[in-house]
């Protein structure tokens, strides 16, 4: 299935140092070189302080899980994952921004929400693209 | 005073409304019917119609409407901001904001949905937010975002699971009470929504709101000129659309005490200031369930209840007309009376205050049309047959 051109690929918006970091192996995430505040989704701006200066730091793929869902029905654009699968809002450590992210699920264990995690960079493949992305597994 | 409290009524409402993909008629032909009967309900002339508003990706440019309906002169087309259906109240404001300036005199809301013509609403909608952040989580459908959000409310702000039940069962009772829903003369079976197939956790399937073909329209003119038509004027006492800091299209980095909200916070404070109203004065809700913890969460954030007090209020017996004392969607809402991208809402909501629903709330005067909620521009309005 493709996206039929509607959606916003990487590497074109403000966000392209994260894609780039994830193709090197490395979380990249912004912080406003004005007033430190950490900016997600990225922005060109800051518009708490007006700095555009943004510096883009490496952060470890440590977080806590912020929320989930576990997803039973095929969505169109999901073709490629088993179901049913589990996806988080994951609320990465040092920096507080949170990511959308893939769970692993073997068991089918339900998330619990500020459990600890650790993430390992995979990719998602949609239509003919491989998405780089993290995903997540407890402990 | 605000300029909005009263100015301006619903003088004449029409819809079509079909199951999926069983429209006998194109969208456009479907939407031409439906504004022709509102007119005719008013008693207007359809030609007479100088303005246009909808919301959510309406694909029926105002202008190509002209021909069919007879229009001597567009002074109005406009369109809500936002994929979801946020804005089908500020549709109305919008409105409203043409006929007190000046700029139009009577103007058309409406909303069409023909699945043959437009596609499935679903993926229509996810296109304004997908990204690749998105598609990578697997996350793709209205559903699943929301789902998040809802787990969020349900474990971490304590609010129980059960309500969500209460909310399907009442518009599910209402909807197979009313003639013109398409859950009509069906008694929803308990066991079958409880054990429904899961779509994404929390949602089982009759968590979920259904998509219909068809359209609604609605004619809005002056107050004073309303009052000259055939029907009793609904009176739009205030409207807000909006949405605030820490809240919208965030990839799920809202505001931490926002994020399991339906986002209308800013939009009650500023509804209920406008017009000086308070959620004790409302006599009925429609209440826009895209998903059934969204209705719930639209319910908290308009004041009706808390996360603490939640399921004493949200229960089935008293949402229900005529006993229960907050009334939620009377004509069936989305899951029962049908979706057309949430426009019947509306249409229940002036049919109640008419004393035209068919399940009558005793003495109602006003009510309240909350948007489409989660969405990242939300809005509200509030209606009544009388101007307090």
């Amino acid at each position: 299935m493709d996206s039929g051109g509607l959606i916003m690929h990487a590497n074109d918006g403000a966000d392209a140092p994260y894609w780039n970091g994830l193709a090197e192996g490395r979380l990249l995430l912004p912080r406003c070189g004005g007033c430190g505040c950490w900016m997600w989704p990225a922005m060109n701006r800051c518009g708490a302080c007006g700095s555009e200066d943004v510096e883009w730091i490496q952060r470890e793929m440590r977080a806590t899980i912020f929320s989930w869902t576990r997803t039973w029905h095929r969505f169109g654009y999901t073709e490629s994952l088993d179901l049913p699968f589990v996806s988080i809002v994951a609320t990465v450590a040092d920096c507080g921004i949170r990511l959308l992210g893939r769970l692993d699920d073997p068991d089918q264990v339900d998330p619990v929400i500020g459990e600890g995690i650790a993430g390992r960079i995979g990719a998602t493949r949609v239509g003919t693209r491989d998405i780089p992305t993290i995903i997540w597994s407890r402990g | 005073m605000h300029p909005l409290y009263g100015t301006t009524a619903v003088a004449g409402i029409g819809m079509r409304q079909y199951r999926r993909g069983a429209s006998p008629l194109p969208e456009q032909g479907a939407l031409v019917e439906a504004i022709l009967t509102a007119c005719a309900d008013a008693g207007f002339d359809p030609a007479d119609v100088d303005g246009f508003v909808s919301y959510g990706d309406d694909k029926n440019e105002p202008v190509r409407l002209m021909p069919a309906l007879g229009t001597r002169e567009l002074k109005w087309s406009s369109v809500v901001w936002g994929g979801g259906g946020g804005g089908i109240a500020g549709a109305f404001g919008l409105a409203a904001a043409a006929i007190v300036s000046g700029q139009a005199s009577a103007v058309i809301v409406f909303r069409a949905l023909v699945e043959g013509s437009s596609g499935r609403l679903s993926a229509a909608v996810m296109a304004h937010h997908l990204n690749d952040h998105m598609l990578a989580a697997g996350i793709v459908a209205p559903a699943q975002v929301c789902a998040i959000r809802a787990n969020r409310m349900y474990e971490h702000h304590g609010v129980p699971r059960s309500v969500a039940e209460e909310l399907v069962r009442a518009s599910y009772y209402h909807g197979s009470r009313n003639p013109e829903a398409i859950a009509y003369g069906t008694d929803i079976d308990l066991d079958e929504m409880r054990d429904s197939r899961w779509i994404a956790e929390p949602f089982r399937l009759f968590d979920c709101s259904r998509e219909n073909d068809g359209a609604a329209a609605f004619l809005m003119v002056s107050a004073e000129r309303a009052r000259d038509l055939k029907k009793m004027p609904a009176y739009l006492l205030g409207c807000a659309n909006g949405s605030e800091r820490g809240w919208g299209d965030l990839l799920e980095n809202d505001d931490e005490a926002l994020y399991p909200t339906a986002g209308f916070r800013p939009i009650a404070r500023r509804l209920y200031a406008d017009t000086g109203l308070t959620p004790a004065d409302i006599d009925v809700i429609q209440l826009y369930e895209n998903f059934s913890a969204q209705g719930v969460a639209s319910l908290i954030d308009h004041g009706f209840c808390t996360y603490e007090n939640v399921a004493e209020v949200v229960r089935f017996e008293n949402l229900i007309a005529p006993t229960g004392k907050l009334p939620v969607n009377t004509g069936g809402g989305n899951f029962a009376q049908g979706f057309i991208h949430g426009i019947g809402t509306a249409y229940e909501a002036v049919k109640q205050l008419r004393g035209e629903s068919a399940n009558p709330v005793p003495d109602a005067k006003l009510c309240l049309l909350a948007g489409g909620p989660g969405a990242p521009t939300v809005s509200s309005a509030i209606f009544g047959n009388e101007i307090p």
